[in-house]
């Protein structure tokens, strides 16, 4: 799960290119890897492949901050 | 793929339509003159229930939810029969932007407390995000809030903030941890008389003249912690949120009153003679209109698809900016239009057709500029 998240930042979403390509630690949204468009992109795409509904209240830093913290939040739904 | 509406939402709309012809148009030319807001026609709308269709029955005033669609047909009847442009772009605000995230993220206390005053019309409330600067790039604001005993230390500025001159309550959003960029932010529900609150007066603008327009002045301003809305660090979310749901909301108005001057149009160029016939023979009018007319049914159908991926719980980032763009450009295009198709009469104020363009223009600007609109296609395409 975790790899496929990072495949798709890195291909669809990022808005530099990653140096060494991206750590499953590094703040998404904080660093500036994803803007809020992004951020949205990647909630619709973790919806479409994995079957999850992300709620309005769940989008917060606990589980977005960074990919290692979107795998935890997604295993914690399943 | 299914367009059609059931009866009731057709019936719901049209008694929204005959609501607004009969109770809503009595004085807009003068409010319009004299940039004046009328509680008196807010109230009337609150008690049709207009302000109840963007919250859970328990806090409105229907006897069921009202579903996005049907609350999206009702507000292009809305936009159609009542031809204040301001009125409808105001409640929405309130609506999607105030109504829907304390629906959305409140706490029951914060939903009983609020909710019903503002359904009800006995309480206004605005959405305090735009700054001096902190416009398009929105996440740049300075308003802080620094968290103390019991709550939170607000102090900043907000700026071009829809009702803000006359609201009862503010939805504020503020710093709370700069070093979270975007996570840092949260969002905080002050009530008027807060000490360190203050409003400004309303400022004079182009178009939508009677919506009061103006700053909020936040000054060592305490709000105790039982009015963050949210967690702490949920302004982010909260924002997205309403995001599409507005953008579809306050453009169905415009669907309706784009509507309207169609209407209007085809009226007065079939029975306006020139040259011994009607102006409406001549292509280069009628032309005009068939544009109109596209238009708005290529509007309609965007709107519409946005509300459909709402009621279904998708996502509608690229449809939602498309949206924005399509309907805000067309209904400039087809105010000025319709001016030209009334010729002289249409540039004179108290035939009210001038004024559709001076509200028009609005709508390019506020809720993300069309620029940032085709950035956002852009983006989302893959550019």
């Amino acid at each position: 799960m975790q790899e496929k998240i990072i495949k798709y930042i890195e291909e669809e979403l990022a808005n530099e290119e990653l140096d060494g390509g991206l750590e499953a630690t590094e703040d998404l949204l904080g660093s500036g890897i994803l803007d809020s468009l992004g951020m949205m992109k990647l909630i619709a795409f973790l919806e479409d492949e994995f079957g999850c509904k992300v709620l309005p209240e769940e989008m917060v830093i606990e589980n977005f901050m960074t990919v290692a913290h979107v795998n935890d939040y997604l295993v914690s739904k399943q | 793929m299914d367009f059609s509406w059931t009866e009731e939402q057709l019936q719901f709309k049209n008694e929204v339509i005959s609501f607004a012809e009969t109770k809503l148009n009595d004085s807009h030319l003068v409010n319009d003159h004299k940039l004046e807001f009328m509680r008196k026609n807010w109230q009337l709308c609150a008690d049709f229930g207009m302000l109840s269709l963007s919250v859970p029955k328990q806090y409105g005033t229907h006897t069921k939810d009202i579903d996005i669609l049907s609350a999206i047909l009702a507000m292009e009847g809305l936009g159609y029969g009542c031809r204040d442009n301001g009125l409808p772009f105001a409640m929405n605000a309130q609506m999607w932007t105030v109504q829907l995230p304390i629906a959305q993220f409140g706490t029951e206390t914060q939903k009983e407390t609020f909710l019903p005053k503002l359904t009800s019309g006995e309480w206004i409330a605005c959405h305090a995000l735009t700054e001096p600067e902190a416009g398009s790039d929105v996440f740049n604001m300075q308003t802080t809030a620094t968290k103390v005993e019991g709550g939170y230390i607000l102090n900043g500025k907000k700026h071009l903030i829809t009702l803000g001159p006359v609201c009862d309550i503010a939805l504020v959003f503020a710093v709370t941890n700069p070093t979270l960029g975007k996570w840092g932010l949260s969002v905080f529900i002050v009530e008027k008389g807060t000490k360190g609150f203050e409003t400004s007066l309303n400022k004079a603008k182009m178009g939508l003249r009677t919506v009061p327009i103006g700053d909020l002045t936040f000054t060592d301003c305490f709000v105790k912690e039982e009015n963050r809305l949210g967690s702490e660090g949920a302004g982010w979310s909260i924002t997205n949120h309403s995001l599409e749901l507005d953008r579809c909301s306050v453009h169905a108005s415009q669907i309706g009153a784009m509507e309207r001057q169609l209407e209007a149009s085809i009226a007065y160029v079939k029975q306006r003679k020139q040259f011994g016939k009607s102006v409406g023979q001549f292509q280069s009018v009628s032309n005009r209109i068939a544009d109109m007319k596209l238009r708005l049914e290529t509007s309609r159908l965007l709107l519409y698809k946005v509300a459909w991926l709402k009621s279904q719980g998708k996502s509608a980032m690229l449809e939602s900016a498309m949206l924005k763009l399509q309907i805000s450009e067309s209904f400039v295009a087809s105010s000025l239009d319709t001016i030209r198709n009334h010729g002289g009469y249409g540039y004179l104020t108290e035939n009210e057709v001038e004024r559709d363009l001076r509200d028009a223009v609005g709508g390019v600007i506020y809720a993300g500029t069309s620029d940032i609109q085709r950035n956002i296609i852009a983006k989302t395409i893959g550019l």
